[in-house]
Protein backbone atom coordinates (compact mmCIF):
# COMPACT_ATOMS: atom_id res chain seq x y z
CA UNK A 1 0.00 0.00 0.00
CA UNK A 2 1.21 3.18 -0.59
CA UNK A 3 3.04 5.17 2.00
CA UNK A 4 0.86 8.50 1.56
CA UNK A 5 -2.66 6.42 1.29
CA UNK A 6 -0.97 4.92 4.76
CA UNK A 7 0.14 7.84 6.94
CA UNK A 8 -3.63 9.37 5.63
CA UNK A 9 -4.95 5.84 6.98
CA UNK A 10 -3.35 5.96 10.22
CA UNK A 11 -3.85 10.00 10.82
CA UNK A 12 -7.58 9.17 10.06
CA UNK A 13 -7.14 5.98 12.46
CA UNK A 14 -5.47 8.62 15.20
CA UNK A 15 -8.49 11.46 15.15
CA UNK A 16 -10.88 8.52 15.41
CA UNK A 17 -9.25 7.42 18.60
CA UNK A 18 -9.20 10.72 20.13
CA UNK A 19 -12.94 11.58 19.38
CA UNK A 20 -13.40 8.50 21.40
CA UNK A 21 -11.10 8.72 23.47
CA UNK A 22 -12.55 12.26 24.83
CA UNK A 23 -16.01 11.41 24.35
CA UNK A 24 -17.89 14.18 26.64
CA UNK A 25 -15.30 16.93 25.06
CA UNK A 26 -16.09 15.41 21.71
CA UNK A 27 -20.00 15.75 22.65
CA UNK A 28 -19.94 19.12 23.61
CA UNK A 29 -17.97 20.11 20.30
CA UNK A 30 -20.00 18.71 18.10
CA UNK A 31 -23.31 19.54 20.42
CA UNK A 32 -22.22 23.45 19.84
CA UNK A 33 -21.99 23.04 16.08
CA UNK A 34 -25.07 21.36 15.72
CA UNK A 35 -27.23 24.35 17.86
CA UNK A 36 -25.20 26.66 15.79
CA UNK A 37 -26.07 25.39 12.51
CA UNK A 38 -29.60 24.77 13.39
CA UNK A 39 -30.54 28.12 14.55
CA UNK A 40 -28.46 29.68 11.14
CA UNK A 41 -29.96 27.07 9.21
CA UNK A 42 -33.45 27.48 10.52
CA UNK A 43 -32.96 31.30 9.69
CA UNK A 44 -32.18 30.95 6.27
CA UNK A 45 -34.47 28.57 5.70
CA UNK A 46 -37.31 31.05 6.66
CA UNK A 47 -35.15 34.14 5.34
CA UNK A 48 -35.38 31.88 1.42
CA UNK A 49 -39.07 31.11 1.93
CA UNK A 50 -39.82 34.71 2.68
CA UNK A 51 -38.01 35.68 -0.06
CA UNK A 52 -39.66 32.89 -2.21
CA UNK A 53 -43.66 34.69 -1.47
CA UNK A 54 -41.58 37.75 -2.03
CA UNK A 55 -40.42 36.62 -5.47
CA UNK A 56 -43.85 35.14 -6.49
CA UNK A 57 -45.62 38.15 -5.05
CA UNK A 58 -43.34 40.66 -7.23
CA UNK A 59 -43.67 38.94 -10.03
CA UNK A 60 -47.44 38.92 -10.01
CA UNK A 61 -47.59 42.39 -9.06
CA UNK A 62 -51.35 43.57 -9.73
CA UNK A 63 -54.23 46.31 -9.70
CA UNK A 64 -57.36 45.50 -8.09
CA UNK A 65 -60.03 47.73 -9.14
CA UNK A 66 -63.37 46.74 -7.56
CA UNK A 67 -66.87 47.38 -9.00
CA UNK A 68 -69.65 49.28 -8.10
CA UNK A 69 -72.25 46.68 -7.29
CA UNK A 70 -75.16 49.13 -9.40
CA UNK A 71 -73.24 48.41 -12.75
CA UNK A 72 -74.69 45.89 -14.93
CA UNK A 73 -72.52 42.94 -15.19
CA UNK A 74 -72.69 43.94 -19.24
CA UNK A 75 -70.98 46.87 -18.43
CA UNK A 76 -68.30 45.42 -16.35
CA UNK A 77 -66.86 43.07 -19.15
CA UNK A 78 -67.13 46.34 -21.10
CA UNK A 79 -65.23 48.34 -18.75
CA UNK A 80 -62.66 45.47 -18.47
CA UNK A 81 -62.12 45.12 -22.01
CA UNK A 82 -61.42 49.17 -21.64
CA UNK A 83 -58.98 48.57 -18.55
CA UNK A 84 -56.97 46.28 -21.02
CA UNK A 85 -56.34 48.44 -23.62
CA UNK A 86 -54.39 50.53 -20.91
CA UNK A 87 -50.81 51.35 -21.02
CA UNK A 88 -48.59 48.97 -18.97
CA UNK A 89 -51.43 46.02 -18.64
CA UNK A 90 -50.66 42.93 -19.53
CA UNK A 91 -53.93 41.26 -19.28
CA UNK A 92 -57.17 41.70 -17.16
CA UNK A 93 -59.25 38.87 -14.93
CA UNK A 94 -62.70 39.40 -14.73
CA UNK A 95 -63.72 38.48 -11.16
CA UNK A 96 -67.54 38.45 -10.72
CA UNK A 97 -69.42 38.49 -7.46
CA UNK A 98 -70.31 34.36 -7.87
CA UNK A 99 -66.49 33.53 -8.22
CA UNK A 100 -65.42 36.27 -5.69
CA UNK A 101 -67.55 34.47 -3.41
CA UNK A 102 -66.78 31.33 -4.87
CA UNK A 103 -63.32 32.01 -4.01
CA UNK A 104 -63.75 32.96 -0.56
CA UNK A 105 -65.86 30.22 0.24
CA UNK A 106 -62.95 27.48 -0.81
CA UNK A 107 -60.13 29.58 1.58
CA UNK A 108 -59.50 27.79 5.12
CA UNK A 109 -62.94 28.84 7.41
CA UNK A 110 -64.29 31.23 4.53
CA UNK A 111 -67.14 28.52 3.88
CA UNK A 112 -68.10 28.86 7.71
CA UNK A 113 -68.00 32.84 7.80
CA UNK A 114 -70.45 32.65 5.01
CA UNK A 115 -72.84 30.19 6.46
CA UNK A 116 -75.19 32.49 8.11
CA UNK A 117 -75.64 35.33 5.16
CA UNK A 118 -78.59 35.83 2.93
CA UNK A 119 -76.85 38.22 0.25
CA UNK A 120 -73.57 37.94 -1.17
CA UNK A 121 -71.46 40.90 0.30
CA UNK A 122 -68.12 40.93 -2.32
CA UNK A 123 -68.20 43.04 -5.44
CA UNK A 124 -66.98 41.99 -8.50
CA UNK A 125 -63.50 43.21 -9.65
CA UNK A 126 -60.83 43.55 -12.23
CA UNK A 127 -57.69 41.78 -11.59
CA UNK A 128 -55.07 43.93 -13.85
CA UNK A 129 -51.85 42.34 -14.19
CA UNK A 130 -48.60 44.50 -14.94
CA UNK A 131 -46.38 43.78 -18.00
CA UNK A 132 -42.83 43.58 -16.15
CA UNK A 133 -41.59 46.75 -17.41
CA UNK A 134 -44.42 48.56 -16.08
CA UNK A 135 -43.87 47.06 -12.82
CA UNK A 136 -42.02 50.50 -11.45
CA UNK A 137 -43.65 52.55 -8.98
CA UNK A 138 -44.12 55.58 -11.58
CA UNK A 139 -45.74 53.40 -14.02
CA UNK A 140 -48.29 52.37 -11.58
CA UNK A 141 -48.95 55.70 -10.43
CA UNK A 142 -49.64 57.00 -13.87
CA UNK A 143 -51.76 54.01 -14.86
CA UNK A 144 -53.25 54.62 -11.17
CA UNK A 145 -54.62 58.09 -12.28
CA UNK A 146 -55.85 57.22 -15.45
CA UNK A 147 -58.05 54.43 -13.73
CA UNK A 148 -59.31 56.27 -10.78
CA UNK A 149 -62.72 57.93 -11.54
CA UNK A 150 -63.92 55.93 -14.41
CA UNK A 151 -67.45 55.12 -14.58
CA UNK A 152 -68.11 51.44 -12.48
CA UNK A 153 -64.90 51.54 -10.74
CA UNK A 154 -65.66 52.14 -6.95
CA UNK A 155 -61.93 51.45 -5.37
CA UNK A 156 -58.54 50.58 -6.54
CA UNK A 157 -56.10 48.47 -4.59
CA UNK A 158 -52.36 47.58 -4.98
CA UNK A 159 -50.63 45.45 -3.31
CA UNK A 160 -46.91 47.67 -4.14
CA UNK A 161 -46.91 49.34 -1.17
CA UNK A 162 -47.28 45.97 0.95
CA UNK A 163 -44.61 44.17 -1.03
CA UNK A 164 -42.08 47.35 -1.12
CA UNK A 165 -42.48 46.73 2.67
CA UNK A 166 -42.16 43.32 2.64
CA UNK A 167 -39.33 43.26 0.86
CA UNK A 168 -37.81 45.85 3.24
CA UNK A 169 -38.32 43.34 6.31
CA UNK A 170 -36.99 40.48 4.13
CA UNK A 171 -33.59 42.35 3.72
CA UNK A 172 -32.88 43.54 7.11
CA UNK A 173 -34.22 40.16 8.62
CA UNK A 174 -31.29 38.25 5.77
CA UNK A 175 -29.15 41.18 7.22
CA UNK A 176 -30.03 39.91 10.65
CA UNK A 177 -29.24 36.37 10.10
CA UNK A 178 -25.97 36.89 8.85
CA UNK A 179 -24.47 38.67 11.32
CA UNK A 180 -26.03 36.36 14.03
CA UNK A 181 -24.85 33.52 11.99
CA UNK A 182 -21.64 34.92 12.44
CA UNK A 183 -21.92 35.30 15.34
CA UNK A 184 -22.83 31.86 16.42
CA UNK A 185 -20.18 30.71 14.64
CA UNK A 186 -17.11 32.32 16.05
CA UNK A 187 -18.45 31.20 19.29
CA UNK A 188 -18.85 27.31 18.03
CA UNK A 189 -15.51 28.16 16.72
CA UNK A 190 -14.02 28.79 19.97
CA UNK A 191 -15.77 25.85 21.39
CA UNK A 192 -14.40 23.79 19.56
CA UNK A 193 -10.52 25.43 19.57
CA UNK A 194 -10.99 24.79 23.43
CA UNK A 195 -12.07 21.06 22.85
CA UNK A 196 -8.98 20.72 20.60
CA UNK A 197 -6.56 22.43 22.55
CA UNK A 198 -7.82 20.31 25.47
CA UNK A 199 -7.52 17.28 23.26
CA UNK A 200 -4.15 18.83 22.95
CA UNK A 201 -2.90 18.75 26.84
CA UNK A 202 -4.48 15.84 27.89
CA UNK A 203 -2.46 13.86 25.15
CA UNK A 204 0.79 16.24 26.13
CA UNK A 205 2.46 13.08 26.70
CA UNK A 206 1.41 10.80 23.55
CA UNK A 207 2.49 13.71 21.30
CA UNK A 208 6.08 13.79 22.85
CA UNK A 209 6.20 10.52 22.53
CA UNK A 210 5.62 10.97 18.73
CA UNK A 211 7.93 13.54 18.70
CA UNK A 212 10.60 11.38 19.80
CA UNK A 213 9.86 8.43 17.50
CA UNK A 214 10.31 11.36 14.73
CA UNK A 215 6.65 12.34 13.83
CA UNK A 216 6.45 15.10 11.36
CA UNK A 217 4.30 18.67 12.38
CA UNK A 218 2.18 17.39 9.45
CA UNK A 219 1.91 13.66 11.30
CA UNK A 220 0.42 15.03 14.62
CA UNK A 221 -1.33 18.12 13.24
CA UNK A 222 -3.25 16.43 10.84
CA UNK A 223 -5.46 14.05 13.12
CA UNK A 224 -6.36 17.15 14.86
CA UNK A 225 -7.54 18.56 12.23
CA UNK A 226 -9.26 15.75 11.23
CA UNK A 227 -11.12 15.55 14.52
CA UNK A 228 -12.17 18.63 14.40
CA UNK A 229 -13.54 18.61 10.55
CA UNK A 230 -15.09 14.86 11.91
CA UNK A 231 -17.20 16.49 15.11
CA UNK A 232 -18.04 19.29 12.79
CA UNK A 233 -19.73 16.82 9.96
CA UNK A 234 -21.37 15.03 12.76
CA UNK A 235 -22.79 17.96 14.33
CA UNK A 236 -23.84 19.70 10.64
CA UNK A 237 -25.61 16.30 10.28
CA UNK A 238 -27.79 16.55 13.47
CA UNK A 239 -28.34 19.38 12.58
CA UNK A 240 -29.64 18.99 9.11
CA UNK A 241 -31.87 16.34 10.72
CA UNK A 242 -33.22 18.46 13.50
CA UNK A 243 -34.09 21.18 10.53
CA UNK A 244 -35.54 18.98 8.42
CA UNK A 245 -38.28 17.00 11.27
CA UNK A 246 -38.78 20.23 12.26
CA UNK A 247 -39.57 21.49 9.00
CA UNK A 248 -42.31 18.56 8.37
CA UNK A 249 -43.65 19.26 12.08
CA UNK A 250 -44.54 22.90 11.77
CA UNK A 251 -45.33 22.88 8.21
CA UNK A 252 -48.70 21.79 8.71
CA UNK A 253 -49.86 24.46 10.77
CA UNK A 254 -47.76 27.53 9.20
CA UNK A 255 -49.67 26.10 5.40
CA UNK A 256 -52.49 26.94 7.03
CA UNK A 257 -52.19 30.25 8.37
CA UNK A 258 -49.94 31.35 5.23
CA UNK A 259 -53.28 29.89 2.62
CA UNK A 260 -55.61 31.74 5.02
CA UNK A 261 -53.51 34.89 4.44
CA UNK A 262 -51.88 34.85 1.03
CA UNK A 263 -54.24 32.48 -0.45
CA UNK A 264 -51.35 29.83 -1.22
CA UNK A 265 -48.07 28.66 0.74
CA UNK A 266 -45.29 26.77 -1.94
CA UNK A 267 -42.61 26.49 1.52
CA UNK A 268 -39.96 23.87 0.53
CA UNK A 269 -36.88 22.67 2.36
CA UNK A 270 -33.42 23.21 1.34
CA UNK A 271 -32.55 21.48 -1.76
CA UNK A 272 -29.55 18.70 -1.95
CA UNK A 273 -27.04 21.37 -2.50
CA UNK A 274 -27.78 23.66 0.05
CA UNK A 275 -28.23 20.81 2.63
CA UNK A 276 -24.78 19.57 2.06
CA UNK A 277 -23.72 23.44 1.84
CA UNK A 278 -24.95 23.24 5.88
CA UNK A 279 -23.43 19.81 6.76
CA UNK A 280 -19.93 21.58 5.42
CA UNK A 281 -20.14 24.37 6.89
CA UNK A 282 -20.21 22.62 9.90
CA UNK A 283 -16.96 20.67 8.32
CA UNK A 284 -15.52 23.97 8.06
CA UNK A 285 -16.26 25.60 11.35
CA UNK A 286 -14.48 22.07 12.93
CA UNK A 287 -11.77 22.25 10.89
CA UNK A 288 -10.98 26.23 11.86
CA UNK A 289 -11.40 25.79 15.41
CA UNK A 290 -8.90 22.87 15.07
CA UNK A 291 -5.98 24.96 13.08
CA UNK A 292 -7.09 27.94 15.84
CA UNK A 293 -6.11 25.52 18.65
CA UNK A 294 -3.33 24.41 16.59
CA UNK A 295 -1.86 27.76 16.22
CA UNK A 296 -2.16 29.10 19.98
CA UNK A 297 -0.91 25.36 20.55
CA UNK A 298 3.02 24.10 21.14
CA UNK A 299 2.42 21.12 18.52
CA UNK B 1 18.25 -3.72 6.20
CA UNK B 2 20.05 -0.61 7.22
CA UNK B 3 19.02 2.41 5.29
CA UNK B 4 21.32 4.02 3.49
CA UNK B 5 23.42 6.87 5.20
CA UNK B 6 23.78 10.30 4.15
CA UNK B 7 27.12 10.68 5.80
CA UNK B 8 30.73 9.40 4.75
CA UNK B 9 31.76 6.05 5.57
CA UNK B 10 33.94 6.50 7.60
CA UNK B 11 32.57 9.60 9.29
CA UNK B 12 31.83 9.32 12.96
CA UNK B 13 28.13 9.19 13.40
CA UNK B 14 28.33 11.30 16.99
CA UNK B 15 30.65 14.16 16.58
CA UNK B 16 30.50 17.50 19.17
CA UNK B 17 32.70 20.62 19.10
CA UNK B 18 33.50 23.17 21.84
CA UNK B 19 29.67 22.48 22.39
CA UNK B 20 28.40 24.47 25.81
CA UNK B 21 24.23 24.46 26.58
CA UNK B 22 23.66 26.85 29.32
CA UNK B 23 19.80 27.03 30.10
CA UNK B 24 20.39 30.20 32.15
CA UNK B 25 22.96 33.25 31.54
CA UNK B 26 26.25 32.17 33.59
CA UNK B 27 25.23 28.32 34.52
CA UNK B 28 26.29 25.71 32.34
CA UNK B 29 24.76 22.49 32.13
CA UNK B 30 27.63 21.55 29.59
CA UNK B 31 30.86 23.48 28.85
CA UNK B 32 33.23 23.16 25.67
CA UNK B 33 32.39 19.05 25.26
CA UNK B 34 34.26 17.67 22.24
CA UNK B 35 33.83 14.45 21.05
CA UNK B 36 33.68 11.82 18.76
CA UNK B 37 31.68 8.68 18.94
CA UNK B 38 31.98 5.68 15.74
CA UNK B 39 29.91 3.76 13.77
CA UNK B 40 28.92 0.71 16.01
CA UNK B 41 31.15 2.46 19.16
CA UNK B 42 29.47 1.65 22.56
CA UNK B 43 30.15 4.26 25.05
CA UNK B 44 28.93 4.95 28.99
CA UNK B 45 28.29 8.20 29.69
CA UNK B 46 28.80 8.63 33.29
CA UNK B 47 28.70 11.00 36.45
CA UNK B 48 26.84 12.52 39.33
CA UNK B 49 23.02 13.81 39.53
CA UNK B 50 23.59 17.14 37.08
CA UNK B 51 26.81 16.64 35.55
CA UNK B 52 25.19 17.22 32.08
CA UNK B 53 24.55 13.67 30.98
CA UNK B 54 20.81 14.06 29.91
CA UNK B 55 21.58 17.31 28.23
CA UNK B 56 24.23 15.94 26.31
CA UNK B 57 21.55 12.98 24.97
CA UNK B 58 19.27 15.62 24.72
CA UNK B 59 21.90 17.72 22.10
CA UNK B 60 22.26 15.04 20.56
CA UNK B 61 18.74 14.09 19.34
CA UNK B 62 17.80 17.52 18.76
CA UNK B 63 15.75 17.83 21.93
CA UNK B 64 17.90 21.25 22.56
CA UNK B 65 19.79 23.55 20.89
CA UNK B 66 23.91 24.33 21.65
CA UNK B 67 24.65 27.94 23.18
CA UNK B 68 28.22 27.29 21.57
CA UNK B 69 30.00 24.89 19.47
CA UNK B 70 29.17 22.11 16.75
CA UNK B 71 27.52 19.24 17.26
CA UNK B 72 27.25 17.00 13.87
CA UNK B 73 24.58 14.05 14.34
CA UNK B 74 24.89 11.61 11.06
CA UNK B 75 26.25 14.36 8.88
CA UNK B 76 23.48 16.87 9.73
CA UNK B 77 24.69 20.01 11.63
CA UNK B 78 22.23 19.66 14.56
CA UNK B 79 21.81 23.10 15.32
CA UNK B 80 21.10 24.28 11.64
CA UNK B 81 18.22 21.70 11.32
CA UNK B 82 15.04 23.07 10.02
CA UNK B 83 11.55 22.01 11.49
CA UNK B 84 10.96 19.38 9.04
CA UNK B 85 14.99 17.86 9.65
CA UNK B 86 14.30 17.34 13.26
CA UNK B 87 11.61 14.55 12.84
CA UNK B 88 13.73 12.98 9.95
CA UNK B 89 17.12 12.62 11.92
CA UNK B 90 14.88 11.24 14.85
CA UNK B 91 13.82 8.40 12.66
CA UNK B 92 17.80 7.65 12.18
CA UNK B 93 18.22 7.59 16.31
CA UNK B 94 16.13 5.57 18.69
CA UNK B 95 15.80 6.55 22.38
CA UNK B 96 15.14 4.91 25.28
CA UNK B 97 14.24 6.60 29.08
CA UNK B 98 14.22 5.73 32.61
CA UNK B 99 10.48 5.95 32.66
CA UNK B 100 10.19 4.06 29.24
CA UNK B 101 7.79 6.29 27.94
CA UNK B 102 4.77 4.07 27.17
CA UNK B 103 1.55 5.37 25.47
CA UNK B 104 -0.66 3.38 28.47
CA UNK B 105 -3.79 2.97 26.34
CA UNK B 106 -2.06 1.05 23.87
CA UNK B 107 -1.14 -2.37 23.82
CA UNK B 108 2.39 -3.27 23.47
CA UNK B 109 2.38 -3.85 19.52
CA UNK B 110 1.10 -0.37 19.41
CA UNK B 111 3.60 1.39 20.99
CA UNK B 112 5.85 -0.62 19.27
CA UNK B 113 4.37 0.30 15.95
CA UNK B 114 4.26 4.09 16.53
CA UNK B 115 7.59 4.21 15.48
CA UNK B 116 6.70 2.41 11.88
CA UNK B 117 3.54 4.53 11.98
CA UNK B 118 5.11 7.96 11.60
CA UNK B 119 6.70 6.86 8.32
CA UNK B 120 3.66 4.92 7.04
CA UNK B 121 4.99 1.63 6.96
CA UNK B 122 2.57 -0.31 5.35
CA UNK B 123 0.65 -2.85 8.06
CA UNK B 124 1.97 -6.06 6.55
CA UNK B 125 4.96 -5.07 6.65
CA UNK B 126 4.87 -3.39 9.82
CA UNK B 127 3.07 -6.22 11.59
CA UNK B 128 6.12 -8.34 10.45
CA UNK B 129 8.93 -5.77 11.59
CA UNK B 130 7.15 -5.61 15.28
CA UNK B 131 6.54 -9.30 15.55
CA UNK B 132 10.68 -10.01 14.73
CA UNK B 133 11.53 -7.34 17.48
CA UNK B 134 9.37 -8.80 20.04
CA UNK B 135 10.73 -11.91 19.76
CA UNK B 136 13.71 -10.83 19.83
CA UNK B 137 12.99 -9.15 23.19
CA UNK B 138 11.00 -12.20 23.97
CA UNK B 139 7.66 -10.38 24.56
CA UNK B 140 5.95 -12.00 21.78
CA UNK B 141 3.79 -13.42 24.28
CA UNK B 142 2.72 -9.90 25.78
CA UNK B 143 2.12 -8.64 22.31
CA UNK B 144 -1.56 -7.67 23.25
CA UNK B 145 -1.23 -6.60 26.95
CA UNK B 146 -0.90 -2.92 27.91
CA UNK B 147 2.23 -1.41 29.71
CA UNK B 148 0.81 -1.37 33.03
CA UNK B 149 0.27 -5.23 32.93
CA UNK B 150 4.14 -5.37 32.50
CA UNK B 151 6.98 -5.60 34.53
CA UNK B 152 9.45 -2.50 34.92
CA UNK B 153 11.75 -4.76 33.20
CA UNK B 154 9.19 -5.83 30.29
CA UNK B 155 8.14 -2.30 29.71
CA UNK B 156 11.76 -1.32 29.18
CA UNK B 157 12.22 -4.04 26.93
CA UNK B 158 9.06 -2.62 24.36
CA UNK B 159 10.44 0.24 25.02
CA UNK B 160 13.92 -0.72 23.52
CA UNK B 161 12.10 -2.50 20.84
CA UNK B 162 10.34 0.43 19.88
CA UNK B 163 13.50 2.42 19.46
CA UNK B 164 14.98 -0.62 17.50
CA UNK B 165 12.44 -1.46 15.08
CA UNK B 166 13.31 1.41 12.81
CA UNK B 167 16.85 -0.17 12.78
CA UNK B 168 18.41 2.96 13.63
CA UNK B 169 21.88 3.88 13.35
CA UNK B 170 22.23 5.27 17.25
CA UNK B 171 20.70 4.27 19.91
CA UNK B 172 20.60 6.89 22.96
CA UNK B 173 19.91 5.45 26.54
CA UNK B 174 19.33 7.34 29.37
CA UNK B 175 19.92 5.68 32.38
CA UNK B 176 17.61 2.66 30.61
CA UNK B 177 18.35 0.56 33.71
CA UNK B 178 17.48 3.20 36.58
CA UNK B 179 14.02 1.71 37.50
CA UNK B 180 14.60 -1.90 37.40
CA UNK B 181 16.56 -4.89 39.46
CA UNK B 182 19.94 -6.30 38.80
CA UNK B 183 18.50 -8.80 37.28
CA UNK B 184 16.30 -6.76 34.92
CA UNK B 185 19.39 -4.26 34.44
CA UNK B 186 21.56 -7.56 32.79
CA UNK B 187 18.52 -8.38 30.70
CA UNK B 188 18.68 -5.00 29.27
CA UNK B 189 21.54 -4.05 29.04
CA UNK B 190 22.52 -7.57 26.91
CA UNK B 191 19.82 -6.58 24.76
CA UNK B 192 21.55 -3.32 24.26
CA UNK B 193 25.11 -4.40 23.63
CA UNK B 194 23.62 -6.79 21.02
CA UNK B 195 22.32 -3.37 19.49
CA UNK B 196 25.94 -2.52 18.81
CA UNK B 197 27.14 -5.45 17.95
CA UNK B 198 24.94 -5.10 15.10
CA UNK B 199 26.44 -1.76 14.01
CA UNK B 200 24.42 0.48 15.79
CA UNK B 201 26.30 3.14 17.41
CA UNK B 202 25.37 3.27 21.15
CA UNK B 203 25.51 6.04 23.99
CA UNK B 204 24.25 4.71 27.03
CA UNK B 205 23.45 7.63 30.38
CA UNK B 206 23.97 5.62 33.68
CA UNK B 207 25.92 6.19 37.24
CA UNK B 208 25.61 2.20 38.10
CA UNK B 209 29.16 1.48 37.86
CA UNK B 210 28.70 -2.12 38.04
CA UNK B 211 27.25 -2.21 34.65
CA UNK B 212 30.50 0.02 33.84
CA UNK B 213 32.65 -2.84 35.73
CA UNK B 214 30.92 -5.99 33.97
CA UNK B 215 30.58 -4.22 30.62
CA UNK B 216 34.19 -2.70 29.67
CA UNK B 217 33.09 -0.21 26.82
CA UNK B 218 34.52 3.17 26.39
CA UNK B 219 33.52 5.50 29.31
CA UNK B 220 33.06 9.31 29.02
CA UNK B 221 32.96 10.96 32.53
CA UNK B 222 31.49 14.37 32.98
CA UNK B 223 31.60 16.27 36.39
CA UNK B 224 29.73 19.95 36.14
CA UNK B 225 29.54 19.93 32.52
CA UNK B 226 32.52 19.56 31.89
CA UNK B 227 34.27 15.82 30.55
CA UNK B 228 36.53 15.06 33.24
CA UNK B 229 38.05 11.46 32.09
CA UNK B 230 37.54 9.38 28.82
CA UNK B 231 38.75 6.09 29.18
CA UNK B 232 38.58 3.84 26.06
CA UNK B 233 37.33 0.37 25.90
CA UNK B 234 39.64 -2.70 25.46
CA UNK B 235 36.95 -4.33 23.27
CA UNK B 236 35.96 -1.12 21.51
CA UNK B 237 34.80 -1.88 17.69
CA UNK B 238 35.97 1.79 16.40
CA UNK B 239 34.40 2.00 12.81
CA UNK B 240 33.38 -1.44 12.63
CA UNK B 241 30.55 -3.06 10.72
CA UNK B 242 29.22 -0.03 8.12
Amino acid sequence: MNRVLMLILIAFSNSVRGIRSATTASSMAILTIAIVLILAGSATLLVENMAGILEEFGGELQLTAYLDDKTPIEEQRQLAQHVAAAPGVDHVEFVTKEQALDRFGRLAGGAELLAGLEENPLPASLEIHLRPEARTPEAIEILDAALDGLPGIDELAHSQEWIAGYARAVALFRTAVLFISIVLGLAALLIVANTIRLALYSRRDELDILSLVGASRTFVRVPFMLEGTLQGLMGGLIALLVIFFAFELVLPQVRMGLELVLGRADLRFFSAAESIRLVASGAGLGLLGSITALIGGRN
Amino acid sequence: MRRPTAFAAGEAPIRLYHVSKSFMPGQFALQDVSLEVQRGEFLFLTGASGAGKTTLLELIFAAEAPTQGQIVVLGRNVARLGGGAVPALRRRVGVVFQDFKLLQARTVEENIRLALDVIGTPRRAARSRVLAMLKSVGLQHRRFHHPLSLSGGEQQRVALARALVNEPEILLADEPTGNLDPALTIEIMDLIVEASTRGTTVVVATHDHSLIERYQKRVLRLESGRITEDLPSATVATGAET
